[in-house]
């Protein structure tokens, strides 16, 4: 009886002890990300993949992640959710009692961010997201997830018309495709528009698995509007300026909202990206962020490709701010919580601050690319270049 | 209303019915043959599409050309694949027996080969290159070259394989399969060395056509599904077997999704679609050009 | 009868580790074992009607999806098995809606109809969504997985019940004729439309509630995916490789391919669905009837 009292004490003192001891150097902190790595939404989301390998692969080369003052080496987990969001909460779950990750780093796109919201709240862990952005996100209890988007729906309306109307746009054509986040930018700009000045000359909505956009085109052109809104990701935005070049649509102001950051797009359309504006908001070019320019040539050295002005900018943040607040207070999750929650954060997109899950610092602006160059070209503070009237389509 | 008028739908309309047919025709060829369900033939046009992206990415030679070699590729798999897999199945009784839903199965892990093949050696990315993108102007519309190639190329390759079928002594032979197989092989026809050719020229016509649509949209892994399903629906809306319907689908088709979101909006395209699809199934279940008696 | 006997001890051994299950393995594997259980509600459903008919059914996600959508509508505004039950009851009524003309064709004609009818469904739904300005359907506050992974137990057994008691009764067997010869069947009096139609209304309810179940712990409604026509792939997938002339062939087939993505996705993700479609043209060449069928000849064979 003894003895067996003896052995279970020591065992309980050795457990207490591995507790208590400050781990080993070498001991790494497992980061959790689960992502899309084959499927469709693969060829957007690798790009944030790589974002996060880069800075873990930078973080390490520097002897590890400062943890309130130890450096210890990082070690990311990754699993595909193979670009079906209704297999995220398993993966988030398997992350935090499987792998019992010490941090978690977010997956590619809005509803993968959305399906995990409650496995994130079940074990109070606390995660930056990066490329999620709707107004739905505002209904999320605040405390496990944050945001740094500024490119939510309902304050890119208002901004976008503000911005058409400086360039004099008096007519304005929408198409969108039937996906949430385009229909809340229909729905925002809209609103806008209504007392705004500018005329909606029509407004039509396509469905996802469009074939051939020349019929939405061509209406368009007959109305010959000054700005032409092409609320559509990547597959249809390819659609649509294709149809665009085709017929020479030629508004001066011409819009495409999710595709022309992205590295492929650039190297299918070339010259003809030019002038064409899309939402972001960060650009290297913005000389008050000294960090984003370094990064710009670090990740284009090392994958041969530019980084995604929006996605990639994103997930690279949420890498930031998880690296300075553990540096501050190391891997309690409450602490966490709380140094995230309240913290003014550096990263390559200026200074970030979060007002309950939402980004509250960081204006709403818009890209246009010059040059094959994005440039910040709205609001006016933070420009890095003017706005120029989209040229003549080009072999 | 005047656009629907305009020569810009109506060149639309003719280059996406000469995709349809062209992608429609080998998965019909395939099926009419020998009731095989290949679900992989989208997949197999992607095939075609990256072996063309790569000829003009690394030596500078356009479609009009490579589309032979992927032709002759997509043909060497067909034959591949014939040989290995389809003539055991086609033999074995107890598979024959349920044929369609083991050729579904059996594309089906065809397609998710190809798919995460080409994504695990090429990367996910969407691919696409120019060439013969400069603009002519037809009329009062505006048209980029390479799409008028795919509809010159697509609409010879179409009629000449439906030609070939219909007065050819191959061809003749062939829809003999097609519509009597016990009686056909009475009369002493090969039936192995006409399949082995049918899926050649089936699974060449795949190759082909995604060949020519690497010169206007672009080339991805997984971009293969949405060809499958179109193509399935052309020669469904015809009937199975029947080449000249699959041709008449293909042009409803691409009325539909031409005119059709012309006419109401671009957010019923797909349910527009498929109404028709089903619809027309259901009127004639045996497709507009299939025949009652089976 | 020391076979069945064997049998039936497996059966209340295999119940009650899933009865026990969350007591004794973690979050992640009670998620795995929540997967599987879906997976063989879902897959037995599918055997109830296609496996036994021969009508191929590319359609059973969109039961599932329908389902989904009912409970993303409903959430936190009805009990919870009110829900649940009325997503069951639309996912029927769906298919007693599109049985009547889809049951009309058959073989090929009616393996892409149902895909078709899947799609429509999808962009109808898709439709509405986009006039009700949703911008897809958070759902807050959702029970405990534990308590869900009990549901879907339920949904399991139910459906193992389903098909199991199907297949010995008349109706299974006039069910089985039909897929034999249909002509025949009907001419020596099967009453073949009554059968097929009900037996696809008792196979859409189950799935309707497996959507349901599987919205809440996704917390989150987006027509596309969970529409998607890879549910309705991933079911007859699952049915092919375990065998689908019984009750038994899904556990089979659900419990490989659950059991094989887990040992192999985590690690080459890409190598695991290139591996998934050799094996499915192998199952498909060499075991013919699946697991269960094979293990069954292997025994006669044995006994001969």
């Amino acid at each position: 009886m003894s003895f067996r009292n003896f052995a279970l004490k020591a065992v309980l003192a050795a457990a207490a002890l591995s507790v208590a001891l400050p781990s080993y150097a070498a001991d790494p902190v497992k980061i959790g990300v689960g992502i899309a790595k084959t499927g469709p939404f693969a060829p957007a989301a690798i790009p944030t993949l790589n974002a996060y390998q880069m800075w873990a692969d930078d973080l390490n080369a520097k002897g590890g992640m400062d943890v309130a003052g130890t450096k210890r080496p990082i070690q990311l987990v990754v699993y595909d959710d193979q670009s079906d969001f209704t297999k995220e909460a398993a993966i988030y779950e398997k992350l935090i009692t499987d792998d019992k990750v010490d941090l978690l780093l977010s997956p590619y796109a809005t509803p993968f961010h959305f399906a995990i919201v409650g496995v994130l709240e079940r074990y109070k862990f606390p995660m930056v997201g990066s490329t999620a952005a709707s107004v739905q996100l505002r209904t999320i209890k605040p405390g496990n997830i944050w945001f740094p988007t500024s490119a939510i729906p309902d304050k890119m309306g208002p901004e976008l018309v503000s911005l058409m109307k400086k360039q004099g746009v008096k007519t304005v054509s929408i198409s969108t495709l039937q996906s949430p986040f385009a229909q809340e930018m229909e729905k925002y700009v809209k609103a806008a528009l209504t007392d705004s000045g500018i005329k909606l000359l029509s407004s039509q909505q396509y469905a996802m698995d469009v074939k051939d956009m020349t019929s939405i085109v061509s209406a368009i052109k007959k109305e010959q509007p000054d700005a032409v809104l092409s609320l559509s990701f990547p597959a249809d935005s390819i659609l649509f300026m294709k149809a665009a070049r085709e017929q020479g649509l030629t508004a001066p102001f011409q819009f495409v909202l999710v595709g022309p950051t992205a590295d492929f797009f650039g190297k299918i359309f070339g010259k003809n990206l030019d002038g064409v504006m899309t939402m972001g908001h960060w650009s290297p070019y913005q000389t008050k962020w000294p960090k984003g320019m370094p990064f710009f040539e670090a990740y284009s050295k090392k994958f041969n490709q530019a980084p995604d002005y929006l996605d990639v900018a994103l997930a690279y943040m949420s890498c930031e701010i998880t690296e300075a607040a553990v540096a501050k207070v190391g891997l309690d999750k409450e602490k966490l919580r709380k140094e995230i929650s309240s913290t003014t954060f550096d990263t390559i997109d200026g200074p970030v601050k979060f007002t309950g899950v939402e980004n509250s610092t960081t204006p709403t602006m818009f890209l246009q690319i010059q040059d094959g160059k994005p440039q910040i070209v709205w609001p006016p503070k933070e420009e890095t270049a003017p706005f120029q009237k989209k040229g003549p389509w080009v072999n | 209303m005047d656009q629907i008028a305009s020569t810009q739908l109506l060149l639309s309309a003719l280059i996406l019915a000469s995709i349809y047919a062209l992608v429609a025709l080998g998965l019909n060829l395939i099926y009419g043959t020998m009731r095989l369900l290949n679900v992989a033939h989208g997949d197999l046009m992607m095939l075609g599409g990256y072996f063309s992206y790569w000829v003009f990415q690394l030596v500078g030679i356009g479609p009009l050309w490579s589309m032979f070699g992927a032709v002759l590729l997509t043909a060497i798999l067909g034959a591949a694949c014939y040989l290995s897999i389809v003539r055991y199945v086609i033999g074995n009784r107890e598979l024959a027996a349920r044929l369609e839903a083991n050729s579904l199965l059996i594309f089906f892990g065809f397609a998710i080969i190809i798919q995460n093949g080409l994504s695990m050696a090429f990367t996910s990315d969407p691919r696409s290159y120019g060439y013969l993108n400069s603009i002519l102007a037809v009329g009062d519309a505006r048209v980029e070259l390479n799409r008028l190639a795919v509809l010159g190329l697509g609409t010879v390759a179409s009629a000449g394989c439906v030609l070939f079928f219909q007065f050819s002594r191959f061809g003749l032979a062939t829809r003999a399969l097609i519509q009597q197989r016990d009686a056909a092989s009475l009369v002493g026809i090969n039936a192995d060395r006409i399949q082995l050719l049918v899926f050649c020229v089936g699974f060449g016509m795949a190759g082909l056509a995604g060949s020519l649509v690497s010169m206007t949209e672009t080339v991805t892994p997984f971009g293969g599904f949405p060809y499958t399903i179109s193509a399935f629906v052309v020669i469904i809306l015809g009937g199975l077997g029947n080449l000249g319907g699959g041709i008449l689908g293909a042009v409803l088709l691409a009325i539909i999704e031409i005119y059709g979101v012309a006419l109401t909006s671009a957010a019923y395209r797909s349910i527009l679609l498929y109404g028709v699809f089903i619809t027309v199934l259901l009127i004639r279940p045996q497709g507009l050009l299939g025949r009652s008696a089976r | 009868m020391k076979e069945r006997a064997l049998t039936i001890v497996s059966i209340i051994a295999a119940l009650a580790l899933f009865v026990g299950a969350p007591q004794i393995v973690n979050a992640y594997w009670l998620g795995v074992a929540l997967q599987l259980l879906s997976g063989i509600a879902l897959t037995q459903s599918w055997v109830a009607f296609s496996g036994l008919t021969g009508y191929v059914s590319l359609g059973h996600a969109v039961f599932y999806g329908a389902g989904a959508y009912v409970m993303a509508l409903l959430w936190q505004s009805a009990a919870l098995w009110e829900i649940l039950v009325a997503s069951g009851f639309t996912a029927a009524a769906l298919a007693l809606l599109i049985g009547y003309p889809a049951l009309r064709v058959r073989g090929p004609y009616f393996v892409i109809l149902t895909l078709g009818l899947s799609e429509l469904c999808k962009y109808v739904v898709i439709a509405i969504e986009a006039a009700l300005e949703s911008s897809g359907r958070l759902l807050f506050d959702t029970p405990d997985p534990v308590f869900l992974y009990y549901i879907m137990l339920l949904l399991a057994v139910l459906a193992t019940l389903l098909t199991w008691g199907l297949a010995r009764s008349r109706w299974g067997a006039g069910l089985r004729a039909i897929r034999e010869d249909e002509t025949a069947a009907s001419t020596v009096g099967v009453p073949v439309t009554f059968l097929k139609i009900m037996a696809f209304v008792l196979s859409a309810f189950i799935p309707g509630v497996v959507g349901a179940v599987w919205v809440l712990r996704t917390t989150f409604f987006e027509p596309m995916q969970l529409f998607s026509p890879t549910t309705s792939f991933t079911i007859v997938t699952m049915a092919v490789i375990g065998g689908s002339d019984g009750a038994p062939g899904p556990i089979f087939g659900a419990a490989f391919i659950v059991i094989l993505s887990e040992l192999l996705w985590a690690r080459a993700p890409q190598f695991y669905l290139v591996l998934l479609g050799i094996l499915l043209i192998s199952f498909v060449l060499f075991i013919p009837r699946g697991i269960y069928g094979q293990l069954t000849a292997l025994a006669q064979r044995r006994r001969a």
